[in-house]
């Protein structure tokens, strides 16, 4: 039996109420897409933009008319790891000549902070006074404090939503566990779940103990579509072997065959950190055990094994939850929802989901419109100049 | 108590995308005040240290640091010094040839030659503190050189 909640409220098939909806967040595409004030240096900026511009405004009505959140979700996601690995490339090569950063970029403090290292300074900011990482405290391009502020508030703001609606590395193992239609490997043990929290942990106390990111400069395998250090001695290559692999086999060949997000679920101390910080965010998801017939849909759907038979039968997810939205698409009876902290499971559901997803489909504007934008432009200078630079 | 807690449930749920906007449109400004907290900076092993002495030579400034024996807990038994010449018309000279006392005894150190067309460093230790070269690397409009000395409280 199909179900729909709240039937009178909800937007799904409702033209009229998802363009009202759409309203608020057209205005906040826009605003998030021009800076507030719209400066167009070329016909190519403004085609950018209108891309853009409509590109997420038909995510987000879509959203809303089809009741459905993770295809579009994903769409806006995995372009912005796409356009993100492209454009921090080509910015790289523009201002160094290369992927590389060689002992200069070092010892100027110039490595661009990424949200991961969050999880290496802390212990060592406690017992060693200091941020243990060459990037700059504050100015320029990704630096330590600006990245920090973002870290902070998108924890407070969306818990480990993070990890599904605005990391820029995300979007890559998300896009390789949807290229097949069923998994080749059927079954991955949930204990898997975990062992992000053992990474966190080793890679914390490692950092400490060797007063270097333990976890940028061994294992991190957005190396391969970011930036990585020149290979000068033996050291380096077998760093570079290890990132490359960890790379083609949790980002690359495992998402594939289980249809899983494994370098997310198994390897991230972020989104470790992450699943904590969902322990003090007012966003859920929840399960209404009225609704649900314990099918299990949402078990198999569930890209990070957050969602297991002990769950279903909690009525929740477990912490590990990104809060896609795959396991609220995949249940036919309107059973899971986003859900409110502090309010009854199964009431207003409608008005949880849309408090979720302005905040939510807003991170991903903010982190995608301008990347898409200056992406957008290098293609066309491709397609026109047969160059990138 | 129910209609307390689905109230502050709503309000906090609005909040969340007052505090995400904020984070991004305020980052300069939350930054710059994060910036200004005293524990934020960057540890030792990766700004250097910090300086201990500039001494104005005639078309060369050098910056001795103070040497770097951080660790988790109290020091190491090895750690590093940073030296960095700068020209004060941001040209190097070809060849830079110092003899460098950098814990200010009144005795060379270590005397150190950097070809800063190639890159070629030659470091000769003196004092038996001085162990090897760490990195030598232009940065910037200066030339830093990292050299690798034994903690005097710890070799004794």
């Amino acid at each position: 039996m199909k179900t729909t909640p709240e039937k009178n409220f909800s937007t799904t098939g409702k033209i009229g109420k998802s363009l009202l909806l759409l309203l608020p967040m057209t205005l906040l595409i826009f605003i998030l897409s021009t800076g507030g004030k719209p400066n167009f240096t070329s016909q190519v900026s403004l085609i950018a933009f209108l891309i853009t511009f409509f590109f997420f405004n038909i995510l987000f009505f879509m959203i809303l008319y089809k009741g459905k959140v993770d295809k579009f979700r994903a769409a806006g996601f995995i372009t912005l790891a796409l356009f993100f690995a492209l454009t921090f490339i080509v910015d790289l090569i523009n201002a160094r000549g290369t992927m590389t950063f060689n002992n200069e970029t070092m010892l100027s403090c110039e490595i661009p902070f990424c949200h991961i290292v969050s999880t290496m300074i802390i212990l060592p900011l406690i017992f060693s006074g200091g941020i243990i990482f060459p990037g700059s405290i504050i100015g320029g391009f990704a630096s330590i404090t600006s990245m920090l502020v973002i870290v902070l508030g998108v924890m407070i703001a969306l818990g480990r939503g993070f990890c599904s609606w605005g990391c820029f590395y995300g979007g890559w193992d998300d896009g390789t566990s949807r290229i097949l239609r069923k998994p080749v490997i059927k079954k991955v043990n949930p204990a898997f779940r975990w062992a992000a929290f053992a990474v966190l942990i080793i890679v914390a106390i490692v950092s400490l103990i060797m007063v270097n990111p333990f976890y940028c400069d061994w294992l991190c395998p957005f190396k391969t579509v970011t930036e990585f250090e020149k290979v000068t001695s033996f050291t380096v290559l077998l760093k570079t072997i290890t990132f490359v692999s960890l790379f083609a086999a949790l980002v690359i060949i495992l998402p594939l065959l289980t249809k899983k997000r494994i370098q997310c679920t198994t390897l991230c101390p972020m989104g470790a950190l992450c699943s904590l910080s969902n322990k003090i965010n007012v966003f859920d998801v929840r399960i209404d055990k009225e609704k649900c017939n314990d099918c299990m849909l949402c078990t198999k759907a569930c890209p990070t094994m957050s969602l297991e038979k002990t769950d279903v039968a909690n009525g929740k997810p477990s912490i590990t939850c990104m809060k896609c939205g795959k396991c609220i698409d995949a249940c036919n009876r309107s059973a899971i929802n986003y859900h409110i902290k502090g309010t009854p499971v199964g009431k207003r559901v409608t008005l949880a989901r849309m408090l979720f997803l302005y905040p939510a489909f807003t991170l991903l504007v903010l982190f995608t419109s301008g990347t898409m934008q200056q992406g957008i432009v290098l293609l066309v200078k491709l397609f026109t100049t047969g160059s990138l630079l | 108590m129910k209609k307390l807690l689905a109230f502050l449930g709503y309000t906090w749920a609005i909040a969340c995308l007052i505090v995400l906007l904020a984070a991004f449109v305020k980052n300069d400004s939350f930054a710059g005040k994060m910036a200004k907290l005293p524990f934020i900076k960057l540890h030792p092993v990766y700004s250097g240290g910090d300086e201990a002495k500039v001494i104005n030579e005639p078309g060369m400034d050098i910056t001795i640091y103070k040497p770097v024996f951080d660790r988790v807990i109290g020091e190491s038994k090895t750690g590093f010094v940073q030296i960095k010449f700068t020209s004060p018309t941001d040209t190097l000279p070809s060849l830079i040839n110092k003899e460098i006392d950098y814990n200010f005894d009144n005795a060379v150190d270590f005397s150190v030659e950097i070809n800063t067309v190639t890159g070629e460093t030659k470091l000769k230790p003196v004092n038996t503190l001085v162990k090897d070269l760490n990195v030598s690397s232009r940065v910037k409009k200066s030339w830093v050189i990292r050299v690798n000395v034994t903690n005097p409280a710890k070799s004794k």
